[in-house]
């Protein structure tokens, strides 16, 4: 009776993941399709599942443009040196909140920091423009995408942060203190190493939203600066929009995600267990 | 030359925990602290490495003043009640610690671990990281981390209280052997009073507020300054209870409330009078108590009739509660006797051998 319910949970649970996966994907199989169609066929009526003509060049047409490459350029840049500045100040602010913070003042703060990421972005996206574009460097620049996308990632880099410091037993600190290191040296030899699983994921999680982020880069950047999300609807022709390249373009743009991911999969896992399994 | 000396150290948090406590460890000294869980022992060593700023007193350690002087200026080596093993070193790492701290040559560092590694037992582990080690290897290296050091002051924070009994034991007596920890001043703290008494040079029990008694482990033993020396120390703790001091027929006796009546020994009996106060609290350590045969001879003893309450064999020795006039009593027994619910027996006490502390503060009056 009991093996049988449990065979039955089990085949249920499969064909779920199976109707799981065919959901997600599928978008990502449509897109693969779609990028190797030429033009006269991916606006039929009766969409085909696998190109008539496989067109291959059409990932050698998206790069015709050099903006393409630039725009990958820029993202990166932009999305690096935003990890940076989030994961650092981060850090810093997680730790001070973590261990001489705590009391109803640190806890306050905290939420506060945290809360900032909770209002509706599109409602500082005016004010935003005329601010930047008041600065020296102006809104069409890296740096001023670099600062304003600290607004949502700091809050998160340094809750997250603050977690894991708070997770990590302050004894630590203190034995390395009586082996004689100085607070800063402690710091470096005991605590950052056993939250570096948690950095490793914070970072991913600053850098994917940096990455992704559309609204405000194509508010306040597009000409000199232009990242990969705004590039995208450049891909026009007259009156219609040339999908097989933007979805081109958009598989090539997925790639460094990806092979992020891939790379720091092992930290990820441990990073986001952080706390669950101490010690 | 002293060591270590406490000088009116006062901490608190929300509540005072330390009140102007002063203590002084000679050079060489095993000095044991001992109290109840929660009453400020780590406190203590924690103002002792720094890791606490004293609300007011000082810290002398080889006659140089320390107060103001943070943790990795000291020259305090501690064992942490958690061992606080760094989880992402190896064991042969977090024993190197302290002498890396200082940025000795590799070579030399390989040496020292390697030495402390061995007198631990521990060489052939060093390679492992602390979670794939036993809870006594895992004291061990934290003991080594110490050692290795060789520090002025050794401050060790109930360092086998979390082990089984095996370990525990075995660990005992490398404490008793360590020449290492015979060179320097050490202040051991634990809650378990037969580890006090067996490793102590002194000892110091902990009440509120700090150190109740400072002495040798037997005097503490037997000559318990307050009733909460005396409870502490001990297992099955002392039988206490209030009762009024009342003559009887040319000698003194003890009444509890519940009518239960002791006499007092001549040789106390001066004191009790001199003192004019009728209420005391009456303490007798359960060894001193024995259960004899109907029919013996008192032999100087006193003795009178209980019922047994429960009786439980230890293995080693049995404990007996067993009431008499109301008054319950803990008795340690021989390994053979066994006694059932209810049943009536006979008990001897040496009255000599009874402590009278004041109804009011606690204190032995006999002292």
């Amino acid at each position: 009776m009991g093996k049988h319910n449990l065979q039955l949970t089990r085949r249920l649970l499969l064909a779920f993941l199976a109707v799981w996966l065919v959901f997600t994907l599928f978008p990502l199989y449509f897109m693969l399709v779609t990028s190797l169609k030429p033009v006269d066929e991916i606006n039929r009526m009766v969409p085909t599942f696998w190109p008539e003509t496989m067109q291959v060049g059409n990932y050698a047409g998206i790069f015709a443009d050099p903006g393409s490459l630039q725009s990958i350029v820029d993202s990166l840049i932009v999305s690096s040196a935003n990890t940076v500045l989030s994961l650092f100040l981060g850090t810093l602010a997680g730790y001070a909140l973590a261990r001489y913070l705590r009391g109803p003042v640190g806890e306050n703060l905290a939420f506060f920091i945290l809360s900032q990421r909770m209002f509706p972005p599109v409602a500082i996206l005016i004010p935003m423009f005329f601010l930047f574009d008041a600065t020296p460097w102006g809104a069409d620049s890296h740096i001023s995408l670099i600062i304003l996308y600290l607004v949502f990632n700091m809050p998160l880099a340094t809750w997250l942060m603050m977690v894991f410091f708070r997770d990590t037993p302050r004894e630590l600190e203190e034995a390395a203190y009586l082996d004689g290191y100085r607070p800063f040296r402690a710091f470096f030899k005991v605590t950052l190493p056993l939250v570096f699983p948690g950095m490793i994921s914070v970072a991913m999680l600053c850098w994917i939203f940096a990455w992704n982020e559309y609204l405000f880069a194509n508010i306040l950047t597009g000409t000199s600066v232009k990242t990969f999300p705004v590039h995208i609807p450049t891909f026009t022709q007259g009156s219609q929009t040339l999908w097989n390249l933007v979805m081109a373009f958009s598989l090539v743009a997925m790639l460094p995600p990806v092979i992020l991911f891939i790379v720091l999969r092992r930290y990820m896992v441990r990073g986001l267990s952080l706390g669950v399994v101490k010690g | 030359m002293a060591n270590l000396e406490l000088i009116d150290i006062c901490k608190g948090f929300a509540e005072p925990v330390i009140d102007r406590l002063s203590l002084t460890v000679e050079k060489g000294e095993f000095f044991v602290v001992v109290g109840p869980s929660g009453i400020g022992k780590t406190t203590l060593l924690r103002c002792v490495a720094g890791l606490e700023s004293l609300d007011a007193g000082r810290v002398v350690i080889d006659g140089k003043d320390l107060t103001r002087v943070p943790p990795y200026q000291r020259k305090v080596a501690m064992t942490f009640e958690s061992y606080a093993l760094y989880p992402h070193l190896t064991v042969f790492d977090n024993i190197a610690s302290p002498l890396k701290a200082r940025g000795l040559p590799k070579a030399e560092i390989a040496q020292r671990v390697g030495e402390v590694a061995r007198l631990l037992r521990i060489d052939q582990l060093l390679g492992r990281r602390p979670h794939e080690v036993s809870g006594g290897q895992k004291q061990r290296t934290a003991l080594g981390r110490t050692l290795v050091a060789k520090p002025d002051v050794f401050l060790l924070d109930e360092p086998i209280s979390h082990l089984d009994a095996k370990i525990r034991h075995e660990l005992r007596r490398q404490f008793h052997e360590l020449e290492e920890l015979r060179q320097v001043a050490t202040i051991y703290v634990t809650h378990d009073y037969a580890e006090a008494l067996s490793l102590g040079d002194r000892v110091g029990v902990m009440g509120p507020g700090g150190l109740q008694q400072i002495g040798p482990p037997r005097e503490v033993f037997d000559r318990p300054g307050t009733l909460f020396v005396a409870r502490h120390l001990g297992q099955p703790s002392i039988n206490a209870f209030d009762g009024v001091l009342e003559e009887n027929g040319g000698g003194l006796q003890v009444r509890s409330e519940t009518g239960f009546a002791l006499p007092v020994a001549q040789a106390h009996a001066g004191r009790l009078r001199d003192r004019n106060e009728r209420e005391i609290t009456v303490g007798i350590r359960p060894q001193f108590i024995d259960v004899v045969d109907a029919g013996v001879a008192a032999d100087g003893r006193f003795l009178f009739d209980a019922r047994v309450d429960l009786h439980e064999a230890l293995g080693a020795n049995g404990v007996l509660i067993a009431k008499a006039d109301g008054q319950s009593l803990s008795v340690i027994t021989s390994t053979s006797a066994a006694f059932e619910p209810d049943e009536p027996v006979r008990l001897a006490v040496d009255p000599n051998r009874f402590h009278y502390f004041s109804a009011d503060l606690g204190h032995n009056v006999l002292l």
